[in-house]
Formats: C-alpha cells, sequence, structure tokens
C-alpha cells in the first residue's frame, strides 16, 4: 500500500508541473497574441504581387509570428535602401536568403541553380509522420522543396520519440502533423506545409495525392503499402517506399519514370516485387518488433535522397537508374546490399496492360486492401471463461485467499509462467515468475523440451502471463496438447490482459514499455 | 553470418528480416545445384512451417539479382541455382 501511496503523490506532483508548464506556455502565447493584434494596423498590405513566390508563401504559407518577425526585418532593410528602385524585377532567380541557405548543395554541380529551382517547384507529400517520415520531411524542407504535405492522423507518443525526430517531449500528445510542422517550420519558414490529418484510406487517395509530385510512403502496414503504391501508378507519380524493423531496412524507387499503367518502359510498383502481401499474423509493427531509432532514420534519410536525385535530375536525361532494392541490415557485414530488380511485371495487378486496379474500383471501394492483406483473427477468446483469471484474483491467490476455492495460498502454491520474450523479461517481471519464451514454445519440434519437462516434475497449477494477454493463451492451449494438465486434474490458465492488467489494476508501479 | 565464400559444391543463402528470424540464422550453406522452383520446398523440409509464414510474400534474388519463381509459367522457374551462387531470402518489410 505504501508502493502505492508514493506513486500516487509522484503521479500528483507530475501533473501538477505538467500543469503550472500548460500555464506559462498559455500566458506566453497569450502574450505574443496581444502584441501580433496591436502590430496588425502595420502589417504591409498582402499579395502585393501574385507571381512573386515569396510574397505567395508570406501571405499563405508561415504562420503569423514568423510572419511579423519577417516583417520586421524586411522593414528595417526597406529604411535602409530608402530612394532606390524596388519595384524592378528581381535581377536573381533566387531570393538572397536563399543563395545563403541552401549554398551549399547549389554549388555542387548534381544540384545547381536549375536543380534548386526544381526542388522550389516540387510539390511532395509525405504518408506517414514517423520514424522514416521524421527524417525524410527534415531533409526535404531543409533542401528547399516548394511545399511539402504530410498525411497521418496519428497523436505523438513517448514511445515514439526515441526515433521521430520533429517530435518533442512538449508536443506528447498533439497530432503527429501539427508536431512536425512546428518543427518544420522553424527549420525552414520558406517551404510550405499542407496538413491532411486523416488516415489515408481507398476513398480518399486519390484526391489526397492528385496535386504533388512525387509521394513518400513512410507508412507502417502492408495495407497502405499497397494503396499507395496503385495510387501512384493510377496518378503517375513517382513512389519512393522505405520500411524498417528491428535492424533491418528496405528502399526502393517505384514507377521511376511513372509511364502509364500498361507501358513497360515504366519501372516496377510494389505489386511487381512483392504481388503478395506477408500472412497477416507474420506482420510485426515496431511496437511489438522492436526498432533501433538510427535504423528507420537511416532509411528516411535515403527517401529523402532519392526523392532529391528524382525532382532534381534534368527532364532529358534519358537514363532513369535501373530499378533497385537497397537492402540495409545494421548488424550484418556489408550493412548495405542493393539487389537489382526487374522492370514492370507482365502479369502485375496494377501496372501492366492486364490491370485490374482502376480508379472507379479504387473509388468504388472494390478494392478491398484489408481483405487482400487478411487480418489477424484476434483470438480474445481462444480460451474459455474458466481457463482465465484476471490480474485481481491472481493477486489474491498470490497474497492470500484463492477466489475459487477459499484456501490460503501464496506465490509459491502455483508456478507462474511468463512466455515474453527473454529480453523483455529481463526488462521487468513478477516475483517468482518464471521465462519460458513463446518463440520457444511456437518454434518447439516434437513433443518434449526442457521447459516442459521441468513443468511435469510438479503437480502445482500453472498460471501464464505475457505482455498483452494473447500469447498467453496459445501457450495454454499448448501445455493442454502437451498434457501438461494431467487430464484436467491440474490447473492451467491465463491472466487476462497480461502485464498491461496487471499493472492496470495491481501493480502501478511495474515499468510500462 | 555466413562466410562470403561458399565451400565447394555449395551456395551461400541469406535471410533478412522475417526469414532470418524464423530460421534463427543470417545466412548458410547449402548443397548445388538446385533448381530455383525447388529452393522452397527444400528450405520448408529444413523448417517447416517456412513455406507459408515467410516464404510465400518473399522476394527471391540470386546474386544480387531479382529472380520470378512465383508461378508455374514464371520467368525464371527452370533457373538452376549453382555452386558458389549467393541468393537471398527477402520478405516485405512494412514497419516504419
Amino acid at each position: 500500500m505504501a508502493a502505492v501511496i508514493s506513486s500516487l503523490r509522484k503521479q500528483i506532483s507530475t501533473c501538477e508541473a505538467t500543469l503550472e508548464d500548460l500555464r506559462h506556455q498559455l500566458a506566453e502565447a497569450e502574450r505574443i497574441q496581444r502584441q501580433q493584434q496591436k502590430s496588425v494596423p502595420q502589417k504591409r498590405p498582402l499579395a502585393t504581387d501574385p507571381a512573386s513566390p515569396l510574397d505567395h508563401d508570406m501571405n499563405f504559407g508561415v504562420p503569423d509570428d514568423f510572419r511579423s518577425e519577417i516583417f520586421a526585418v524586411l522593414k528595417q532593410e526597406a529604411k535602409a535602401v530608402e530612394g532606390t528602385e524596388s519595384e524592378e524585377p528581381s535581377r536573381w532567380p533566387l531570393e538572397k536568403n536563399e543563395y545563403k541557405r541552401y549554398g551549399r548543395q547549389l554549388i555542387m554541380p548534381e544540384v545547381g541553380l536549375q536543380g534548386q529551382l526544381r526542388l522550389k517547384k516540387a510539390r511532395i507529400l509525405v504518408v506517414g509522420v514517423g520514424g522514416l517520415g521524421c527524417p525524410a520531411a527534415a531533409y526535404l524542407v531543409g533542401a528547399g522543396v516548394g511545399t511539402l504535405g504530410l498525411v497521418d492522423d496519428d497523436v505523438v507518443e513517448e514511445s515514439n520519440l526515441h526515433r521521430q525526430i520533429l517530435h518533442s517531449t512538449a508536443r506528447v500528445g498533439m497530432t503527429k502533423v501539427q508536431s512536425a510542422m512546428v518543427a518544420l517550420n522553424s527549420l525552414n519558414p520558406n517551404v510550405k506545409l499542407l496538413p491532411h490529418i486523416s488516415r489515408l484510406t481507398p476513398d480518399t487517395a486519390i484526391s489526397t495525392f492528385k496535386d504533388y509530385d512525387l509521394v513518400l510512403d513512410c507508412t507502417d502496414t502492408p495495407t497502405s503499402r499497397y494503396l499507395i503504391s496503385d495510387t501512384c501508378v493510377l496518378l503517375r507519380k513517382t513512389l519512393v517506399s522505405a520500411s524498417a524493423l528491428r535492424i533491418d531496412g528496405q528502399l526502393m524507387v517505384l514507377n521511376n519514370p511513372p509511364s502509364p499503367p500498361g507501358d513497360t518502359t515504366g519501372g516496377p510498383c510494389y505489386r511487381c516485387v512483392f504481388p503478395k502481401p506477408p500472412p497477416p499474423e507474420s506482420v510485426v509493427s515496431c511496437g511489438d518488433g522492436g526498432i533501433l531509432g538510427p535504423v528507420v532514420g537511416v532509411m528516411g534519410i535515403l527517401q529523402a535522397l532519392e526523392a532529391i536525385k528524382v525532382l532534381t535530375q534534368t527532364p532529358a536525361a534519358s537514363s532513369v537508374d535501373p530499378p533497385s532494392l537497397i537492402l540495409f541490415s545494421a548488424y550484418s557485414n556489408p550493412m548495405f546490399r542493393s539487389v537489382r530488380l526487374r522492370n514492370r511485371k507482365a502479369k502485375c495487378a496494377a501496372c501492366s496492360a492486364h490491370a485490374t486496379v482502376t480508379p472507379e474500383a479504387l473509388e468504388s471501394g472494390s478494392l478491398d486492401y484489408v481483405q487482400f492483406c487478411g487480418s489477424v483473427v484476434s483470438n480474445n477468446d481462444a480460451l474459455l471463461p474458466d481457463e482465465r483469471i484476471s490480474a485481481q484474483n491472481y493477486a489474491h491467490i498470490r497474497s492470500g485467499v484463492n477466489p475459487f476455492t477459499g484456501t490460503v495460498s501464496s506465490k509459491d502454491s502455483h508456478i507462474l509462467v511468463d512466455v515474453r520474450e527473454k529480453v523483455q523479461f529481463e526488462l521487468c517481471n513478477i516475483d517468482g515468475s518464471v521465462n519460458v519464451p513463446f518463440s520457444t514454445v511456437s518454434n518447439m519440434q516434437g513433443d518434449e523440451n526442457d521447459w516442459v519437462t521441468q513443468l511435469r516434475k510438479s503437480e502445482k497449477p500453472i498460471f501464464v502471463v505475457c505482455r498483452l494477454g494473447n500469447d498467453s493463451q496459445v501457450v495454454v492451449k499448448k501445455m493442454k496438447q502437451l498434457g501438461l494438465d494431467a487430464g484436467g486434474k491440474r490447473y492451467i490458465g491465463d491472466i487476462r490482459g497480461g502485464l498491461r492488467a496487471w499493472r492496470q489494476s495491481v501493480d502501478v508501479e511495474f515499468p510500462e514499455y | 553470418m555466413a562466410p562470403a565464400k561458399a565451400p565447394a559444391g555449395h551456395f551461400s543463402i541469406l535471410y533478412f528480416a522475417a526469414a532470418s528470424t524464423f530460421t534463427g540464422k543470417t545466412g548458410e550453406h547449402l548443397p548445388a545445384p538446385v533448381r530455383a522452383r525447388g529452393l522452397f520446398a527444400l528450405l520448408e523440409e529444413r523448417y517447416p512451417g517456412i513455406k507459408d509464414k515467410v516464404l510465400s510474400s518473399c522476394a527471391l534474388t540470386v546474386n544480387l539479382e531479382y529472380v520470378d519463381v512465383g508461378e508455374d509459367d514464371a520467368e525464371d522457374a527452370d533457373r538452376q541455382i549453382g555452386e558458389g551462387d549467393e541468393v537471398a531470402i527477402i520478405p516485405p518489410v512494412s514497419s516504419g
């Protein structure tokens, strides 16, 4: 109980600190607003020259506080050059500050003035503002692309911050798109940012993509990967696709050149390379499988690089790089491998002459991506109710009275088997539990294994626990198949909701990761 | 990681992402020659379950070149994997 009280005290003081911080932020924001309202009458008229990209960006692409800052600077400059002719058309194709800001890439033959102007004209869409999207967007905005769209419906969580470098501790809870816009704006206010705070769906994909020149797939599910690729094929946009999990990454520039479907000179699409989606139960998210920050960072940065290469190439250049798949393996030697891909597949469902993916099919919803990729059948009810116990009741079993039999017991009255992988078990575990990793159970060949033998030696009831309460059910079933329940004489069951439920209803101090 | 060079009469095979997780290896050497189309059956024998759980959606490369063995009439169904070749099993990674 003392632990609970101290934890509650801690939580309250943390909340109070957060509240205090928010009050400061509010006061500051209100102060800035008052200042801006005061300065409004002195603002220069809008849109002096609609053809000037700077005027356009100043009026529509820059937040108010930043605009007022710039106007303050401009006012001083205007004073300094008073008397000289200012209505003259600009002598230089880029603004003065742009020569300085982009100078390091401007002096490279790969970019040069023409390349920079192409970047400035370019409209790029980043789908997914997470581990890939953050670094990709940062480098594209840094390089001075004209317009950058951001698609995501997610909000920033604390567990994102080790890799999603545009977000910050203070912005946990904000939408990822808004959080990224704050960071990108302060990085380079010249870039026009367009928010799309929604999840990409088949009926919105075409309207979202159509005004952009190039798309970056920075998403995290097979369904979105096929949807984005199909939409890019239909709208003839080049796609830079990357992905990462644990210590591995993949990168492809697809539909490059973006010839119409059926034209064999076009680059392959995602379906050409991976015509069949992975089985749903094998799809692992970064939340479950883990991800090393720099691994996904490398992949996102490579996406920005490939995008810059595509955007800055001269239109006359007939030699588009042959399609390739780059494999990154952080712990292998060599770390990078480049695999040569084929051209478009003769029977591809999206980009061949036999394509079944059409704009109509996409928008009518007859292309069911969820069905195509399959979904994991929820095994929430794999076990019968009497094979499961709530975390609270399990706590009673450990501390005294068995709610089923009324007998007094303790943590030694039974065996608690934790089936998380060893690394996770070592992070934190319930006192007295034994670790039998799920991978050991699911990959075992034959019927006898060390852990089985160990469990056979005792007749004590077995409780199985995992992180969320899914794997534990699978293991309970397996144990019964192996006859560990002695034909029903020995109790085997799992803790419903796993360690998450344990933390929520029994031990608030138990770490959440 | 399997040593770069395969011993005589063998080819190297590299397992990426989910294939590496499933086999518990990043690579190994297997006896050559093997018909490309027969490779998945050979791996299924060594790692029961791998065909449905991993290989069905994988890309296959031989000497860093994409090889299409997906269907019976696929372009490279009859291709042979010979001594010293480097084969890679590349499952799609979709996270990010």
